[in-house]
């Protein structure tokens, strides 16, 4: 039957998602259609402008375990496309979705288009350095990730068909001991403006630097990926990166970030980027507005005070 | 540890000195192994770029026809910058595009990659990304080498550690390097395509220029050189750090102002900075290299011996330290017991004539040191130069007269004559 | 005995890859190879689980001829032994091909009970072949682990997905994907090195592995790859004191409103 599909065991993501479908499938004249594994949010999508919402029934409360059962619905319907949101759990879920059906997967895809009858995506390569064009063949299995498109308008009086699917899930794993991370400071990702700390610093005392520059400045603190996962001085969702959170602040300032390309590929969106490194090679600077070179010990206790007599 | 883990050779460093070493002796049946501390051979080397290819059929006859090489070299040039120009002498020999001897650009990473390879082919353990940290000294022989936890044995040690050898110290052959002993070299490689280099240097398709440079280095002494690839041009400085020092310039700040000269900038004006790095060079030729180039057990070859030549004209290391590594295996193949290899060695380096030669250059070191080399005569070649060619409409001076004022604008008489003096005794 | 498998991309080194700045044209002419970083993880987690519960370690990688060169640095990491697919459908495989090509691998192979692979390679970063390797051996997968226990017949796993954690146990055999936090990579010693010389390396092309045309050909079509380049001003404060530094970027931010 054709149509654009979406999924994500995410409601809020779905229905971004559904920002991005709905014209698209305007212009293939074709239905929008949602996978949800929640019967209750189901007309949530329908006001949001969902053509058909399936509702996969099964006895598991663990997203990844229902890939077999989109899998086989996708195979028994063959629809156009099929969007998943890039939450880990969804990239898990597509990956297992694309190999049963055998078709490709494009991961974390940050634009989508409608070109010469076929549907083009884009996504970066190589840490961040290339952007890869890809045209969908078969059904395409696409990631997007959380944010990257805005929440559609709600409108009550739309109508949809509300479709109860029985699902087969996947049994062959026992999850258990659930365990929200709690988060400590703000959401990095609406910061106006970001500190971010990486392995510069030589010891965590040192942390005192930055928040002592953060506070100066009103900003919060961002990490690289080795300060979050290797020396854990910082919580994972404070990283920033390809495999991190994309931020867009007006200032963003690093202070010992060498910044490879996977950690600049989260910053691009940033008004104002400031490098603080003592090696003058080191790539941030070219990612950079402004830069120091000098030693970061030097330097940041003399912002941190040139910073407080501004304000 | 098991018998098999002791070796005929260990050679420590994969330049050119350790794989033309390693090759020899893989090939004859030694069971060798080859440790380098860089993640692949090549990848911690620099070199301004020229290879001389009698050195490499040394080796093996026929080798350099392999070899990943750049351009033959057909064009030698000298080039003295003035302040606002250059005086350029261009010497073009065809017959320097025969067969051996003859002398290419080259590319370090790619060719200390590929004689590894080669090496490797032979049957040599090459073991990249290890340091080696010590040597294992037992009754005064040297019997193996420490890297890490690890020790490994071997009935000879041949240091071919490049200029900084913490071997031949460790062996005690060689004192802390001083900075008189030193140039620091500063190296380039931009990116052009073939035909712009063809046309900027007069070139034809595999043909390439030689090209050294006095007079920018800002008056430290020292001198630069520029070297065409297939298609990238190397252009780099090698002077005296401690003669920067006293002036207080950086090394960065010296190479930039060469780069902008305005003879040099349009020769690389486009291109595209693809690697940019400092390495030592061995300045003071013979009277640097250690009295003793070895102990039981124990050789040094290549930088680590000093082996290196610089007239101010053309610059030679990296065939020395091929030769160097040559004689050090032909040494380890006739040698009847440990003891005989050392002397064996020297013996190997006289009869391949890098001993000889290196005597013979034992003096250019003072040309190359006399600090007027580094300016003043470029820039005053360079006004005799622009004497002559000036026109304006004006009565021109007598030409005698007008080089008088010339000269003694730059020097005076007596720094003339012991000059003078200096170059031929030296020579 | 236990049999772990760790899986491994040579992957062209992206700080070597040049961007032609007139057409965005990607030059990896110059660019070298290495162990995608994070199988360096799964390599590293295979030997040390291996030490604790006396399993053998094999690597496998699907890399055209250039793949010869990661044997040992591979197996110089612990492995007891290499599986080499060497075929040039590498070079345009994408996440489709490569997981048919490491499940046909493995299928021959016959004997395995962890299959390790990394979270995401570090040149396309599909992070999509270890789950895919599950579906198609119909085995479960479990990605995004930070921690690995073996007991019995079973792994405990602790996924750190997003905003929770959870530990997922599964019987073998399994697919494990592994975050880089696992543990921290060796550094080979020069025993550990010159031992890989020795150990054995089975070379397969794709089609001892009976696969055809179709498994082999990657599905969507490549429009373009093209570099992405940023321009920003790249103003550097490097000479003078720390403070002339810093006051010359005080003014520079001053001046831009963002202080
Ligand atoms: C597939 C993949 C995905 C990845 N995703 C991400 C990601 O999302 N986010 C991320 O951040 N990374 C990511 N990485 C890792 C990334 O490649 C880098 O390894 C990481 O960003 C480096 O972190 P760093 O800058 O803190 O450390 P380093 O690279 O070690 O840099 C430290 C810097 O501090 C400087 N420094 C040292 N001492 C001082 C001093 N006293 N004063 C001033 N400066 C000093 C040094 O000059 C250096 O530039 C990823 C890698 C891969 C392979
Ligand atoms: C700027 C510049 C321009 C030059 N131009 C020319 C030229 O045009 N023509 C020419 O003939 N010569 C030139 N030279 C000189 C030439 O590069 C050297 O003489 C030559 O490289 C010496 O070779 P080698 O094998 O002795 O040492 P190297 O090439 O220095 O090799 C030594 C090797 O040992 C390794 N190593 C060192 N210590 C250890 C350790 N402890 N454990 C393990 N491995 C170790 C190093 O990583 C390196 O790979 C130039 C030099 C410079 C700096
Ligand atoms: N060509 C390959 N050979 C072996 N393993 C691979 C290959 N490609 C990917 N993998 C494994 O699959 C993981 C995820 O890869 P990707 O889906 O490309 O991000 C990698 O970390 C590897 O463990």
């Amino acid at each position: 039957m054709a149509g654009i599909w979406i999924y994500s065991e995410d409601t809020v993501v779905a229905q971004q998602l559904m920002t991005m479908g709905r014209p698209l499938a305007d212009q293939l004249g074709q239905p929008l259609c949602v996978m949800t594994i929640y019967e209750q949010d189901a007309p949530e999508f329908v006001a949001a402008g969902a053509n058909k919402v399936f509702v996969l029934k099964g006895n598991s409360a663990w997203p990844e375990s229902y890939a077999p059962a989109v899998a086989a619905l996708a195979a028994k319907e063959s629809p156009t496309a099929l969007f998943i949101g890039a939450t880990l759990r969804g990239k898990d879920l597509a990956a297992k979705v694309a190999a049963r059906l055998k078709t490709g997967l494009v991961t974390d895809a940050f634009a989508i288009r409608f070109e010469n009858g076929e549907i083009e995506t884009d996504r970066v390569m190589y840490g961040g350095l290339a952007i890869c064009t890809e045209i969908l063949q078969g059904i395409g299995v696409v990631t997007i990730p959380p944010r990257t498109f805005e929440m559609p308008n709600k409108d009550t009086s739309l109508t949809g068909d509300i479709v109860l699917v029985d699902a087969g899930v996947d049994s062959t794993m026992v999850v258990g001991n659930v365990c929200p991370i709690v988060r400590l400071g703000a959401d990095i990702t609406k910061a106006e403006r970001l500190v971010c700390v990486g392995r510069g610093l030589g010891k965590q005392e040192d942390m005192k630097l930055a928040q002592e520059l953060a506070a100066g400045l009103g900003a919060e603190i961002g990490c690289t990926r080795s300060i979050a996962e290797d020396y854990h001085w910082l919580p994972n969702e404070t990283y920033i990166g390809l495999s991190g959170q994309k931020v867009k602040p007006v200032l963003y300032l690093s202070i010992g970030v060498s910044g490879q390309v996977q950690h600049v590929a989260g910053i691009r969106d940033s008004k104002i980027i400031v490098a603080i490194d003592s090696n003058e090679n080191a790539p941030i600077f070219a990612a950079a507005d402004y830069g120091i070179v000098g030693d970061l010990y030097q330097i940041v206790p003399l912002l941190t005070e040139a910073v407080k007599n501004q304000r | 540890m098991g018998e098999e883990e002791k070796f005929d050779a260990i050679i420590i460093g994969a330049g050119p000195a350790g794989t033309a070493c390693a090759y020899i002796l893989a090939r004859e049946g030694k069971s060798v192994l080859v440790i380098e501390r860089g993640i692949s051979a090549g990848s911690k080397n620099l070199t301004g770029g020229r290879l001389y290819t009698y050195a490499l059929e040394l080796v093996e006859p026929g080798l350099h026809a392999e070899a990943p090489l750049e351009r033959k070299v057909v064009r030698e040039q000298i080039m003295m910058l003035g302040a606002n120009g250059a005086l350029t002498i261009d010497y073009l020999d065809y017959d320097f595009k025969q067969e051996v001897p003859q002398s290419y650009s080259i590319l370090r990473a790619p060719f200390d990659e590929w004689f590894a390879a080669k090496a490797e082919e032979q049957g040599a353990m090459v073991a990249p990304g290890i340091l080696v940290e010590d040597l294992i000294i037992r009754d005064n022989k040297v019997v193996g080498v420490k890297a890490g936890e690890d020790e490994m044995y071997a009935d000879v040690v041949i240091a071919a550690d490049g200029i900084n050898s913490f071997m031949a110290q460790k062996a005690g052959l060689r004192s802390d390097l001083t900075g008189h002993m030193v140039g620091v070299g500063v190296k380039e490689v931009i990116e052009l395509p073939p035909d712009v280099i063809q046309n900027r240097f007069n070139l034809a398709t595999d043909e390439g220029t030689a090209r050294m440079i006095i007079g920018c280095t800002e008056g430290i002494q020292g001198g630069g050189f520029l070297y065409t690839n297939k298609d990238s041009v190397s252009l780099g400085i090698v002077f005296s750090p401690e003669a920067a020092a006293k002036q207080g310039k950086s090394i960065h700040e010296i190479h930039q102002n060469f780069k902008m000269h305005p003879a040099i900038y349009p020769l690389i004006g486009d291109g595209n900075t693809v690697e940019y790095g400092a390495h030592l060079v061995p300045e003071s030729g013979w009277r640097d290299v250690p009295p003793k180039l070895y102990r039981d057990g124990f050789l040094v070859t290549g930088d680590a011996a000093g082996f290196c030549i610089n007239t101010g004209t053309i610059l030679r290391g990296i065939d020395l330290a091929i030769v160097s590594g040559v004689a050090a295996a032909r040494a380890v193949m006739k040698a009847a017991d440990s003891t005989a290899v050392g002397p064996a060695y020297v013996k190997e380096l006289e009869q391949l004539g890098l001993i000889p030669t290196m005597k013979m250059f034992a003096g250019w070191p003072d040309i190359v040191a006399i600090p007027r080399m580094a300016e003043t005569y470029p820039r005053l070649a360079n006004e005799v130069l622009r004497f002559m060619f000036t026109v304006d409409g004006h009565v021109p001076e007598k030409m005698p007269k007008a080089m008088r004022a010339i000269v003694k604008r730059h020097v005076s008489m007596s720094q003339l004559i012991s000059d003078g003096w200096k170059g031929v005794t030296s020579v | 005995m236990l049999n772990i498998i760790a899986c491994y991309k040579w992957v062209l080194d992206e700080q070597d890859i040049k961007i032609n700045p007139g057409n965005l044209a990607l030059d990896t002419s110059r660019a070298k190879r290495k162990i995608s970083e994070y199988d360096r993880n799964a390599i590293e987690e295979a030997v040390i689980q291996a030490g604790e519960c006396g399993a053998t370690v094999a690597s496998l990688t699907f890399g055209d001829s250039t793949a010869k060169q990661s044997l040992k640095d591979a197996l110089s990491r612990g492995p007891e032994k290499a599986y080499w697919v060497n075929d040039n459908a590498a070079q345009t495989a994408d996440g489709f091909v490569t997981a048919n090509v490491l499940a046909a691998a493995l299928r021959k192979i016959d004997k395995y009970d962890i299959i390790l692979c990394g979270e995401g390679s570090a040149d396309s970063y599909g992070q999509q072949v270890g789950p895919r390797i599950g579906a198609l051996l119909g085995i479960p997968a479990i990605t995004f682990v930070s921690e690995l226990k073996i007991e019995g017949t079973k792994v405990i796993a602790t996924r750190k997905i997003g905003d929770c954690t959870e530990v997922a146990t599964a019987e073998f055999p399994v697919v494990v994907t592994l975050l880089p936090e696992i543990n921290k990579p060796r550094i080979p010693s020069l025993k550990q090195v010159l031992g890989a010389a020795k150990k054995p390396v089975t070379e397969w092309k794709a089609s001892d592995l009976g696969l055809g045309a179709e498994d082999l050909s990657p599905v969507n079509k490549i429009k373009e790859i093209k570099g992405f380049v940023m321009s920003r001003k790249n103003v550097l404060y490097k000479e003078g004191t720390p403070a002339e530094k810093v006051a010359g970027l005080v003014a520079s931010l001053t001046k831009e409103g963002v202080l």
